[in-house]
């Protein structure tokens, strides 16, 4: 038995959330598809340009800083409400409570209030640390991030650059953002968060390997890199004599689907450093790996750059596997949001269940087991697309 | 290969047992205690901080002699008209820094049927300086004046 029978204060606090869930759901409904209201505007807005003889090749930058801006409230709104949802996800885990004061409702304001204490604390460089590369170690690990968000489908018509290679794009980037840890780790001078910046870079490198080759059979099937339309084939439903059964989801596909979904899952948690293959900021080894010497705004850039690749992780997770933004009823975004958040939840159900693993386990793990299974499981799909 | 299998089985199936646990635990009730908000009760024979009551003390020394840290000191009351010592208290003084909250003193004052020092159930008390732990009763005879204590108000 899953659910335990619910008391009375449970059954209200049920009742509340099914009403906050309906209300988001009519709210979503109300609003509808965002892309299209947004390319409206975006036309509104370019013929008063040209109305008003304001030059053409200022449109496009305007365009680019917009789409930035959203991105970067996307960014920050939702790495905030991650991190709330993180401690109150764990607090309930090991029957605690978690935040409740601030901000009245189950201290719904606690990370707005962390945020502002972050950006008023002192800035502190210490003094064996090598000055520049402390200084640009929190910027270098935060831009990829943040420029992986470009390629990523939010829903329909909700993607800033929908670009033909997207997915290798994503990969690519992403991969960049070990520079950042390993140049934190070394700028510190401090011998854990060398330790920590070297860990790190020895896990995300090869993590990297597993998680891209778990995705071949995907491309294989669809035959694009364009996660847009690796979305697009994966709406509407399997029918059995006229029934829908099963969404056409990535996941649902026999055998090779539920190998790559695995993989990519184990490769994302491990890429994005988190528990349980946290090495690299092992709190009961390395104090805080390779964040130990930073403090106020740097450090948040590290916690910022952590949630949006969790964030990065499981909206890619949704596009390749869980059919991006299709569904019924509610809009694409509404739907994306909902997935990823499911993955979201996923990421934190694992880091409060599991133990850390052990430096050469975790290397074995994903040379001796995870590629070599996600090679067997390119071979099989090979097969199905042969016969 | 069948070891193998069977290795990967049994992971998987320790791995999902796992996640059951915190799953079932994520349902589970809090345990925490808001604590200003919400107060536990505590029991029957808690000792908190003591109180005394000045009109029923006799004054006889008993509590003193028990204390184990010699915390309290007590004065007798005189009679003004006689300038003899009566069965009252002038002043009482509980030194809460020395107080080890052992209930001797209670149980060896012999007022009836309600001891005149004995443990309340208040537990929150913070105090900021060391002469704030010193909690004195004071009862002035004969006086119209209304008693007051001088630092706490009896409990």
């Amino acid at each position: 038995m899953i659910l335990p029978v619910w008391n009375e204060s449970q059954k209200r606090s049920a009742l509340i959330l099914f009403g906050i869930a309906s209300a988001g759901a009519g709210i979503s409904i109300a609003i509808g598809e965002i892309g299209a209201r947004f390319s409206k505007i975006w036309a509104c807005l370019s013929s008063f340009a040209l109305k008003n003889s304001i030059p053409t090749a200022l449109l496009t930058p305007l365009s680019m800083i917009i789409q930035c801006s959203i991105l970067i409230g996307f960014i920050s709104v939702s790495v905030m409400f991650m991190v709330w949802w993180e401690r109150k996800v764990s607090a309930h885990m090991q029957n605690r409570l978690g935040p409740m004061f601030t901000g009245g409702w189950h201290g719904w304001a606690q990370t707005i209030a962390d945020a502002i204490k972050l950006l008023l604390k002192e800035d502190i460089i210490p003094a064996e640390a090598n000055p520049w590369v402390h200084r640009l170690a929190p910027i270098v690990a935060f831009v990829p991030a943040f420029l992986c968000y470009a390629a990523l489908p939010f829903g329909e018509g909700l993607i800033s650059a929908d670009l033909d290679i997207g997915i290798l794009y994503i990969f690519a980037i992403s991969g960049l953002s070990v520079l950042g840890i390993v140049m934190a780790g070394w700028g510190s001078g401090n011998k854990y968060s060398l330790l920590g910046g070297l860990r790190a870079a020895a896990q995300s490198v090869s993590y990297e390997i597993p998680r891209v080759l778990s995705v071949v059979p995907i491309l294989m099937m669809v035959g694009s890199l364009k996660l847009t339309s690796i979305a697009n084939v994966q709406t509407g439903f399997w029918q059995i004599a006229g029934i829908p059964v099963l969404p056409k989801w990535f996941i649902f596909y026999p055998i090779v689907g539920q190998i790559a979904f695995l993989i990519f899952l184990i490769s994302s948690v491990a890429e994005t450093n988190r528990t349980p293959f946290d090495i690299a900021e092992a709190e009961s080894e390395l104090v805080a790996g390779f964040h130990t010497e930073y403090s106020g705004m740097k450090f948040s850039f590290f916690f910022l750059a952590e949630y949006a690749y969790v964030f990065l992780s499981s909206g890619l997770t949704t596009v390749l596997f869980l059919g991006g933004g299709s569904g019924p009823i509610l809009p694409s975004w509404s739907w994306f949001l909902l997935k990823s958040f499911a993955v979201v939840f996923l990421f934190l159900w694992f880091r409060w269940t599991f133990p850390r693993l052990r430096v050469d386990r975790l290397m074995e793990f994903t040379w001796k087991f995870l590629l070599p299974w996600s090679f067997v499981n390119i071979l099989i799909t090979g097969f199905i697309l042969l016969f | 290969m069948f070891n193998y299998f069977k290795t990967i089985y049994k992971v998987g199936k320790a791995l999902i047992q796992g996640m059951m646990v915190t799953w079932k635990s994520f349902w589970q009730p809090a345990v925490t205690v808001q604590f200003p908000d919400e107060k536990l009760n505590t029991p029957e024979r808690f000792r908190g901080a003591l109180t005394f009551d000045k009109e029923t003390c006799t004054a006889c020394n008993l509590c003193i002699k028990a204390c184990p840290t010699a915390c309290i000191s007590l004065e007798p009351a005189v009679d003004p008209a006689t300038k003899k010592r009566i069965a009252k208290v002038s002043w009482y003084q509980i030194d809460f820094g020395k107080c080890n909250y052992c209930r001797l003193c209670e149980e060896a004052c012999p007022t009836k049927p309600i001891k005149s020092v004995r443990h309340t159930h208040q537990y929150e008390w913070g105090m900021l300086e060391r002469k704030e732990m010193l909690v004195k009763w004071e009862r002035m005879i004969p006086s119209t004046e209304p008693l007051t204590s001088t630092n706490m108000k009896p409990i």
